[in-house]
């Protein structure tokens, strides 16, 4: 009688001991297979780009180029009109779906205008608005395959592709417009 | 000639002051330093960038892909099929919450293919609202798209170096983000009714 339950207590802690273990183990190779992943990325993805992006810049600066692009840059990134002129011009439906492979365009000239936001030459407090300025083509170039990954017909796609273009053109505009007035009493200094 | 000056410049070198290069030579080594001074300056930015954002990056990189692991991706199923839903009421479920959901948990490009819950008069406007908030999500959630980061990072790189704190950037970002991919759903989708119709009617007049 006495035997049976302590057997009992036994296998109660026994399986107590192995849930614990199971779910620590499963926290703890989720995490290390995360950390994989997260290393996996940035040395696939992010450090490549990295090393890009300087050598743009090593060029840029040194050269005495970002001083030149800095002149073209800043009246047109340093006030709204400027800066919903290169959203429309970015969202133009022939023109989006050239700019917008691996967003490559977008991220270069976010990093140029990083440059010139860091030398003072545009207010802080146009960064917001900016980061919607130069990304109103985001996607335009991967519509079908976009479309395709949600199992979308062909008759959707060749409709799709137009709409999402021409949504654009009212969109990547309205969204600057939506950013500046966000971006009021951002980085402002009272 | 050019060797005299170089005779010149070694007997000279122990003074305090060395001239300046001279000469063909002279040409040459200026060219070279400018040259190499090119990538010194490429060095350094690459240098601060990956002091300045890699460590924090793998750290958190690391954290939200077990968070995502341990939750799984597949609960988001359910959510899919309540956006699918006609209704003024399901609009934001469909072009805010589903479209955030989905590149936050799926990452880019799988987000898209949360897509196939929908009818597909409303698959072109879900996937105009996932991929516009590709971008804006970077700011907190690298994760999400860490192929594509350059275009906040070098903006948010620029207010650094001014000596500002970027969180109000970054949440002010993914917040106009959220209101931006709504109205970008509903637009699309309203146009894409437009010519679904339009086509229709094309259609019944040429059989």
């Amino acid at each position: 009688m006495s035997s049976t339950t302590a057997s009992s207590g036994m296998g109660g802690i026994n399986k107590l001991l192995v849930t614990v273990g199971k779910s620590v183990g499963g926290v703890v190779g989720a995490l290390y297979q995360s950390g994989r992943d997260a290393v996996d990325t940035v040395i696939r993805n992010i450090l490549p780009f990295m090393a890009f992006i300087s050598v743009l810049i090593g060029i840029i600066l040194k050269t005495g180029f970002g001083n030149w692009l800095a002149h073209l840059i800043t009246p047109l990134a340093g006030n709204l009109i400027g800066l919903l002129a290169i959203s429309i011009f970015c969202a133009i439906p022939v023109l989006s779906p050239v700019l917008g492979p691996g967003a490559v365009i977008a991220q270069v000239v976010g990093t140029l205008l990083g440059l010139n936001f860091a030398k003072g030459d545009i207010a802080p407090q146009y960064a917001l608005p900016a980061l919607f300025a130069i990304n109103p083509q985001v996607g335009c170039d991967f519509i079908p395959v976009g479309l395709a990954l949600g199992e979308a017909e062909p008759e959707t796609v060749e409709v799709g592709v137009p709409a999402v273009l021409i949504s654009r053109l009212i969109t990547g505009p309205l969204s600057v417009v939506i950013a500046w007035v966000a971006s009021f009493g951002l980085y402002s200094s009272n | 000639m050019p060797f005299t000056h170089l005779v010149a410049g070694i007997v000279f070198a122990a003074g305090d002051t060395v001239d300046k290069p001279t000469g063909f030579f002279g040409a040459l080594a200026t060219g070279a330093e400018w040259f190499i001074g090119l990538f010194n300056e490429g060095g350094g930015v690459f240098k601060s960038l990956v002091i300045g954002i890699v460590p924090t990056l793998i750290v958190l990189l690391t954290a939200v892909n077990a968070l995502i692991r341990m939750i799984g991706p597949e609960k988001s199923d359910k959510l899919g099929e309540m956006a699918a839903r006609p209704g003024i009421q399901w609009y934001p479920v469909r072009y805010l919450v589903l479209p955030v959901l989905s590149v936050f948990f799926l990452t880019n490009p799988m987000a898209y293919t949360m897509g196939r819950f929908l009818p597909e008069r409303y698959k072109p406007a879900f996937y105009d609202s996932a991929v516009s908030y590709v971008h804006p999500i970077t700011g907190i959630f690298p994760h999400a798209n860490p192929g594509e980061l350059f275009v906040y990072y070098g903006i948010a790189h620029g207010i650094q170096k001014l000596g500002l704190g970027l969180g109000d950037l970054a949440v002010r970002y993914l917040l106009v983000g959220m209101v931006v991919i709504l109205l970008r759903g509903v637009i699309t989708e309203l146009i894409t009714a437009r010519m679904l119709a339009k086509r229709s009617t094309q259609e019944e007049a040429a059989a």
